[in-house]
This record gives structure tokens, sequence and C-alpha cells, in this order.
């Protein structure tokens, strides 16, 4: 197992240094306005003097090698439009918190109600009363099919109307928390709850349970021990996915609120045309990425005892 | 476990044949005499006429709520196509003014000029809520929304057609040759293994904002890495079809490759890839709103259903404006909701396993 | 001769129905069987004859598009047919017949131990707790023959071969402590060398733990094996039930003829291999007559009219054709089905 893991650790390293490479080479084409903080005002020798002093004339690998320097020393460059000067790593440090609260009270709350939303689901798709089943998988289909800005959007919109919630966020008052949080966990609690629902249909037609009925296991029992349990590992490969999906709903969802987080300061580096705190911000999130799957796939070793080998069982 | 079998007319009418020799009468005699031996007779229910297509399409056919959403997008795309012809004619782009009689401030009445001529005052036809002469009303620039929306459905779907187009082209003939050339299996899988960890939407960002925007600069970004994951599934089932027992004694039976392709690969390669065509199409109309959304859209001057919700959102605070965003939401809605169905019961349909009767 | 009170299961008149789509499939169709007490009886059958169907419906394990339609089944003088809730047949799954399944690589939880699976009939069948319930569990495993019970005890089914999961498979059915053991088709999905072990294996339990057992095959060679009495099922229906011998010897349906010629034992080197033509009847329609009938060369006109009833032959041995109905006409066995009784009746007569 410890092997196992050790390997899965060194290829996602691997991995992110070369999205990291890839990364920061396609950043090199960013408009080059993002560098300056008056880009209108200069005059064209200007701009090349400043582009020569920022290195951005050096060629490629040695811009790389400046570059990773940096980040071994801490310094990610400045930001040249956000906050003029100041070091990017120290702006995000400064916005990350917030943005890890919300995305694990989302993810939390996604798991908290989407898989007994799941559970309810299949159980009802086994028996006779179904409507229970039709009602999740509308539910399902909505948040599915409805494109998330859109929601994310509704949601603020009307939710902000009832008595004692706000249109905007602000870290002093709970109540400001629960829109936002609510509307990142929505896509996940769907993703949960259809795929629970599935593995655990998928499950409970399988031989080993009709075994457990044979030797006349009460159904409640067999749904707990065997049907929940089996069908709950296959679920910790969407790990990765629902980070994703966290994640890239936070940037929506923070700037929707004017939440001073990550998500909405990328949103705002972009409209800026802030090159280095683009660059920065997209890097962590390509790690973050890359570090829910690492989770993923190590929870997934952890819960099956048939994988020794890293083998995923099933597609994803 | 018993084998059921499809009913099908042949073993329908043969059932019926029986039936009426059975109801023939008989005296004891004859009875206990030897009945004519009908070796077909014995063959009957043992065969189904099973054809997959058919089935499939049955099969679909039978889901009545993905047959409304079929029709609802069938007819709506035909009237993206049919709205520039119909005779209200309004250009998606243009500004409209309207004319307004100014009042006199003291006595409320119509201002004359020295000529005696009543005073028109020429201003935009801005925020005019849906009427007579604009259907769908102005935005907030007096701009005709019905034509706008019907413009940027066509462009919105435009977009989200040819990444889904560009996803299975790709998709097929990368996969295939990944599966097939296994010098090329390695770096695929490594190339795979390292895409695969990067969020779409983090790459369509980064390529938005590098290059300059419009709905070709979308389509890249959106297409640059998605169609790894098709070609991937492609591959794998080009590996299944190399090394599964099945084709494997099919092959030793002496079945041509091109028979096991089109038996054994393309109906499911085809069902799948049609699926995530009507998947694709929803993921990059989300896309295309959240990109405009963060300033990396398309711009202005080519409506799409993006940029439309994005200027309805800034309006929606005013009750009276709200028709500017919930018109493009609710279209926008409407065919997210029926691709995502009909790429759902297409799938159900074309698995065998629902083929059963 | 059994007595009557010797008789542990009895199926009378059953009928069950499945429904699919709107369309009800007929898959036993008025079948009546009485089960010996310690009797070894075989089913034997075709797939698709409703063999297992019939015995799952002894543990209320038809699935859920599937009924009993009519009948009963008789358990220690309980209609098991008219149990509706699942706590009545808590009463009796496991507890009183357990059932062995055909397939070892999916009918054991991938992601629950052996031991652990072992203990879970332990604990609800013998009342047994922690420390008691795990010994009960590595004696279970020990009496099927598995060695190393404390490190096998711990381990996961995918650690185990094919044959060695079937005897957990069986070690679970018997720490059920049950008076009856269904095999469905216990040794199908095994290596032939592995299965003679199996087989071995649950002869050997049956005698030691007194067990009534019902094997489900459609491999003659298991029944010859193991069974006292054989009962031969086509189309869902018994069409002639006797002691192995006198199935084996002396068989008098048709349809059992066809199935012994198709054993590749009796074929002669050099000639094809005989096989039954044509398929069996579509259970959606109605059958009328002798379910076998229209696959038959020899077919009587009253086999497409009228269901034969069943005809003794023995006290022991009846078959439902109507060639054993004194009107019908003298029809012979096929060659080598008389030499084979010529050859086993000398020993058995």
């Amino acid at each position: 197992m410890a092997k196992y893991i050790g390997k899965r650790l060194l290829r996602s390293l691997l991995t992110l240094l070369i999205i990291i490479t890839i990364v920061f080479s396609l950043l090199r084409l960013m408009p080059i306005e993002g560098y300056f903080q008056n880009y209108e005002k200069m005059t064209t020798t200007q701009i090349q003097v400043g582009l020569q002093q920022l290195g951005l004339k050096d060629p490629l690998p040695v811009q790389m090698l400046h570059f990773w320097q940096g980040v071994a020393r801490g310094n990610w460059g400045e930001s040249h439009k956000y906050r003029v000067g100041v070091d990017v790593m120290t702006i995000i440090a400064g916005k990350m918190p917030l943005s890890l609260a919300l995305g694990m009270a989302a993810l939390g709350i996604a798991l908290l109600l989407g898989l007994p939303l799941g559970i309810l689901m299949a159980r009802s798709a086994s028996s006779k009363w179904k409507i229970l089943d039709r009602f999740g998988t509308v539910f399902v289909v909505i948040i599915q099919a409805i494109p998330s800005a859109i929601y994310h959007l509704l949601i603020q919109f009307y939710g902000s109307q009832l008595p004692g919630f706000e249109m905007f966020f602000s870290a002093g008052k709970p109540i400001t928390w629960l829109l936002p949080i609510f509307s990142l966990s929505l896509g996940n609690i769907a993703y949960y709850a259809m795929w629970l629902r599935r593995y655990m249909v998928d499950e409970s037609n399988k031989d080993y349970v009709k075994l457990a009925r044979a030797k006349g296991v009460p159904s409640a029992q067999i749904s707990r021990r065997h049907v929940f349990r089996n069908a709950f590992v296959p679920l910790a490969q969407f790990i990765p996915t629902s980070v994703i999906l966290t994640l890239m709903g936070s940037l929506y969802v923070e700037s929707l609120y004017s939440i001073p987080g990550m998500g909405g300061l990328l949103v705002q580096a972009i409209q800026l045309q802030d090159n280095t705190l683009v660059q920065a911000l997209v890097l962590i999130y390509a790690a973050i990425s890359i570090l829910g799957l690492l989770v993923g796939d190590i929870l997934m070793a952890l819960l099956d005892p048939r994988i020794t080998l890293g083998k995923k069982e099933g597609g994803r | 476990m018993a084998v059921f079998r499809l009913k099908d007319s042949k073993t329908q009418k043969l059932a019926d044949s029986l039936e009426s020799q059975v109801r023939r009468e008989f005296t004891e005699e004859e009875l206990f005499q030897f009945a004519p031996y009908d070796p077909d007779a014995g063959e009957r229910g043992g065969y189904s006429g099973y054809s997959y297509w058919r089935s499939t399409l049955r099969a679909f056919r039978k889901n009545k709520v993905s047959m409304f959403f079929l029709w609802v997008i069938v007819i709506m795309l035909l009237f993206t196509f049919v709205e520039p012809l119909l005779p209200y004619d309004k250009e998606p782009n243009t500004i409209y003014h309207s004319e307004q009689v100014v009042l006199d401030l003291f006595t409320r009445q119509p201002k004359v000029d020295a000529e005696g001529n009543v005073v028109v005052k020429t201003d935009l036809a801005k925020d005019i809520k849906p009427c007579k002469e604009f259907w769908f009303g102005t935005n907030v620039i007096g701009q005709d929304l019905w034509s706008q929306i019907w413009q940027g459905t066509r462009n919105s779907l435009f977009i989200g057609f040819a990444v889904a187009c560009v996803d299975a082209l790709l998709g097929i003939l990368v996969g295939v040759l990944w599966g097939y050339v296994r010098k090329l299996d390695f770096f695929f899988t490594e190339l795979y293994n390292v895409f695969d960890n990067v969020p779409q939407t983090l790459v369509a960002i980064i390529i938005s904002y590098i290059l300059r925007p419009g709905i070709s600069t979308m389509i890249f970004a959106m297409c640059l890495t998605s169609w790894l994951s098709t070609a991937r599934f492609v591959r794998n089932q080009v590996v299944i079809i190399r090394d599964r027992d099945y084709n494997l004694a099919s092959r030793c039976l002496g079945t041509s490759t091109w028979r096991i392709i089109r038996k054994n690969l393309l109906p499911y390669l085809v069902s799948i890839i049609t699926m995530r065509m009507a998947l694709a199409i929803p993921a990059a109309i989300n896309n295309e709103v959240f990109l405009t959304y963060i300033s990396l859209g398309v711009p202005l001057e080519t409506p799409t259903l993006g940029t439309l919700v994005e200027a309805g959102r800034k309006v929606m605070s005013e009750a009276a404006l709200r028709y500017q965003l919930f018109i493009p939401v609710i279209i926008l809605a409407t065919i997210t909701i029926s691709f995502y169905i009909i790429g759902n019961s297409f799938a159900d349909a074309a698995d065998p396993k629902n083929h059963v009767n | 001769m059994p007595h009557e009170n010797d008789i542990i299961l009895s199926f009378q008149d059953l009928d069950i129905r499945f429904t699919l789509r709107g369309q009800v499939l007929k898959a036993i169709r008025g079948v009546s069987l009485d089960v010996y007490r310690g009797e070894s009886l075989a089913i034997v059958g075709e797939s698709g004859s409703g063999k297992s169907v019939f015995t799952k419906s002894a543990m209320g394990l038809l699935d859920a598009n599937g009924t009993i339609a009519g009948g009963h089944i008789w358990y220690e003088g309980k209609d098991l047919a008219a149990f509706t809730t699942e706590k009545e047949w808590l009463t009796i799954r496991g507890k009183e017949i357990a059932m062995v399944m055909q397939d070892p690589m999916t009918s054991l939880n991938p992601l629950k131990t052996v031991g652990d699976q072992i203990e879970e009939a332990v604990v609800l069948h013998q009342g047994l707790r922690g420390e008691a319930a795990k010994q009960a569990a590595l004696e279970a495993l020990a009496a099927v023959g598995i060695d190393d019970v404390e490190r096998r005890y711990k381990q996961y089914p995918h650690e185990f071969s094919g044959g060695m999961r079937q005897r957990v498979v069986i070690a679970i059915a018997v720490a059920c402590r049950p008076k009856v053991l269904i095999c469905d088709e216990p040794t199908t999905a095994l290596d032939v060398t592995i299965q003679a072990q199996i087989l071995d294996l649950i002869k050997q339990l049956q005698r030691k733990l007194e067990l009534t057992t019902i094997y489900i095959t459609h491999d003659l060679g298991v029944v010859a094996n193991v069974a006292d009495r054989i009962a031969v099922m086509y189309a869902g229906d018994i069409i002639e039930v006797g002691k192995c011998e006198e199935v084996f010897y002396d068989p008098k349906h048709p349809y059992t003829w066809a199935l012994l010629s198709s054993l590749p034992q009796l074929g002669v080197k050099g000639q094809e291999l005989y096989s039954i033509k044509g398929t069996p009847p579509n259970l959606f329609y109605e059958v009328h007559g002798d379910a076998f009938a229209p696959r038959n060369p020899q077919a009587l006109n009253i086999d497409f009219v009228e269901r034969p009833p069943f005809f003794d032959v023995s006290p022991t041995h009846k078959a439902r054709t109507w060639l054993l109905d004194p009107r019908a006409p003298k029809v012979e066995p096929p060659e080598h089905i008389r030499h084979l009784r010529e050859q086993g009746g000398k020993s058995y007569a």
C-alpha cells in the first residue's frame, strides 16, 4: 500500500511539473498590456524597456529557469494591476483560507445531502413507491442540465429576497455564508445522488446480494452492510471531479457574492489583465485539481482491497 | 433462469397456426396416432429477428419525455434558421430609436416650436418591454431582443455543435490510432494522464485569456483537451475488439475484421459518441456563459446566449427589466435540458440490456 | 419406499409467473414434487427449463417481477407459497433451507473478508456473538476443507481460487445449520478437476449433517455421481421423476430419451453426436398438451391437444407422456437407450 501511494505521489508531482511548464509557456503569450499599470500612456520604447526589465525578452527556457528560481525562494512575481508591486503570493495567501473554508463546507454539505438523497432514491427505485426516485431524478436532471452559471444567478437573486438573507457576502454575518455554500454544493449534491443511486441499484442486482438474501440476512441489513458499503467505494473516484466542480463553481459564486476569496480574485485578475496574478492562480488551481485526483486514488486504494497495482476499476 | 425471447411477427404467426391445429377435432382413435412432424415447429420462438438499431430506435421512441424534447430541439433548430427569413424585419445589431413628443414643463402640453410644429425628440429605444413592435422588447442600448435572441441561439448552438463535432472526429481518429498502433499507446496514455488532471474550464480560461476573443477562439479553447477523453474511450473499445475473448472466438470462426467492427464496435461506438455529442452541447453552452461572465467571451457584436444572459444579469436588480434576463435564460435552459435528456435516454435506449421485449 | 411423513418439502400444483413489460411468462406450470428427508434429489433440464426458478420459490427468492400464481409449497406444516412478508421468509432462508449458488466468483462480497461473511450467517442462525461466532466461523472453514483457517479468515475473496471460493460459499450455507441445501449448478463454473472435489465435499457434509440436498444441474455426469432420485424438467414442468437408476436405465419420456442421447459418452466414434432438434417453447405463449411435442418426431396427435397426466411406471417412477397410455401405439426408445438399459439393467434388476 505504501509503495502504491508513494508511486502515485511521485506521479502526481511529475504531472504537476509538466503542467506548470506547459501553462507557463502558454502564458508567455498573454497580452502584454497585462504587465504594466498604465500601458495606454507608455511609448513603444518604454514598453520594450519594461518588458526587458521583467525578463520577458529572454528565451523561454531562461524565463522558465527564472520562474522556478523565484518559486524556490517563494517569489511568484509581483502584481501589476490588482495591487501594484505587491507579491502575488501575499495577495493569494490572504484570500485562500476563506475560499478553502467555503469549498470544504460546500463539499461537506454535498456529502451530507447528496448521499442520503442517493440512498433514498435507490431504495425507492427498488420498491413499489417510486415517486421519490422520480422526484430525485427530476432534481438531478435539472441541476445537471441547466448551466451552473444560471442557477447560481437565480439562487442569488431569489435567495436574497428571503427574510434575513442578503445579496452579498460579509464574513461577519453567518447568514450570508448560507447562499453561496448552498449554491456551490448543489452540483455535487446532484452528482453524488445520481451516482450513488446508480451504484446501489447495480450492486443490489449482484450475486453476492442474492447469496446474502439466501442466507437469511434481513434486507435492511443487506442494504446497510453490503449494498451501501460497496456502492460507496467507487464514489471515491468522484472526489477529484467534485473538487474540480467546486473549484470552478467558486470562480463564479465568489465573484457573484463579492466574496473576497481566490475564485473571485482570478475573475478580477482576468478582468484587470494582471498577468502575474493570473499565472499564479491558474497554477494553484491546476495543483489543487491534481491533489484532488491523488486523494481520490489513494482513498480508493484504501477502501477497495482488490486495488494493489493502481489499476482503476471501471470507468468514470 | 428463464430465457426471455423477443416477440416478433414470425413467432406470432407460428403460434397462431399451432393454435388452429389444436382446435381441430380428433376422434379418440386419431388422438393416439402419430402427428405429422414439422421440424420448423420445434424452432418457433427460437429466433428473434433481433436488430440492434431497430431495437434502439424503438426503445428511444417509447420514451415519451425524450421524444417530446427531441421535437422541441428539432423545432427550435429549424426556427433559428427560418427566423431571419420571417417578415419581422429587425436587425440584431441595429440600435433603434424612438420619437417622443416633448411636453412643456409647465403646461404639460406638447411643446410647439416657432413654426407651429410639435417638437419631437429622438431617443434610444432602450429597455422597451415586449410589445407589438419589439416582440421580446429591447435591451439597454435599444437593440431588438427577439432578433438578438435567435441570432444568439444560432451562434451558441453553432459553438456547441462545432465543439461536439471536433470532439468526436478528433477523438475517433486519435482513439483508433492509439488503440491499433501499439507504439503510440505509451505516448497517448501519458498525454491523457497529464491532461486529464486539468479542469476543462481552466484550459478554456487560459486559452481565451491569451487569444483574441471570438467564436473561433471559444471553440478552440473548449476543444483543446476535451477530445482526449473521447479518444481514450475509443481506444479502450479498440483494445477490447483486439483482445476480448468473444471477438477472438469470432475471429477464429472466420469472421472478417470489418464484420467485427461493424457488428461489435460500431453500434456501441456510435451510440456512445451520439450521447457524448448530445451532452457536449449543453456543456459548451455552460462554458460559454461562464467565459462571458468573466469577460473572456465573444465580443458584444456577436450575440450569443452567454452575452445575452450576462447583459440581462447586469440589469437584474431592476424588476421592470428582468425580462432581459429571463427570456434568454428560458431559451437556454430549454436547449440544455433537451439535449441532456435526449443524450441520456439515447444512451439508455442504445444499451442492449434495455432491448428485452 | 419412503413414508408420507418422510416428506420434508412438498410442491403441489405450483404455478410461477413472471411479468415482463405487460407480457406474462409462465415459468412453472402446475408442478408437483415431493422431496424426502435426507435424500439427494437432482433436478435436470436445459437452460431456461425453470429448474432454478422452481427451487428459488421455496426460499422466496424470485425476482421482483415473479410471483407464485397458484399451488402450495409445504414445509414442516407451513405453506411457503402463502408467505408474503420478509419476516416470514426470514424464518426459512438460511435457517431451514440454504443455497449454494452457481458462480463462486461473484457470489461473495468482494469488499468483505471471508470470515466476516461466514460470521454473518453464524450470528444470524447460531445466535453466537463475538469470539464464539469467530470460532464457529473458523470451524465452518475447516469443515469445508480449507487449511490455515486463521489466516484465511482474514482474507478477501479475490485472494481465493474458484474452487476455494465455492468451498467458502458452502461453508456459509452450512454455517446456517439448514435442513435442506439447494445446490444451484454448484460446479458449472469450476474446472473439471475441482468439480469432483466439490461434489465429494457436499456429499460428505450431507452425510455428516443429515442434510436433504437438491441439486439443480444440466450436467448428467453430476447427477449420476450424487443423486438418489432424478426429476427431469422441461419447459416449466417436471416430465419424469424416479430413482436414479430408473431414469437412467428405463426412461419413459421422449424428452428424457433425447436428453440421455445427447450424452457425449453414448456417441459412436465416427458418427455425429446426437443433438435435440429445435428449441424449447416460448413460455410467453400458452403451452398446449405436451410441451416437447413440436420437437418430437414421434409425437402423437393427443400430445398437441391435452397435457399428459403422470403415469406410474413403478411405485417410485412416473412420467408424463401419453406413450404410457394403454391406447398409445408402442414406441421403442432409441437403440442406444435400450443398449444402456441392457447394460445397466443387469446389475440393477
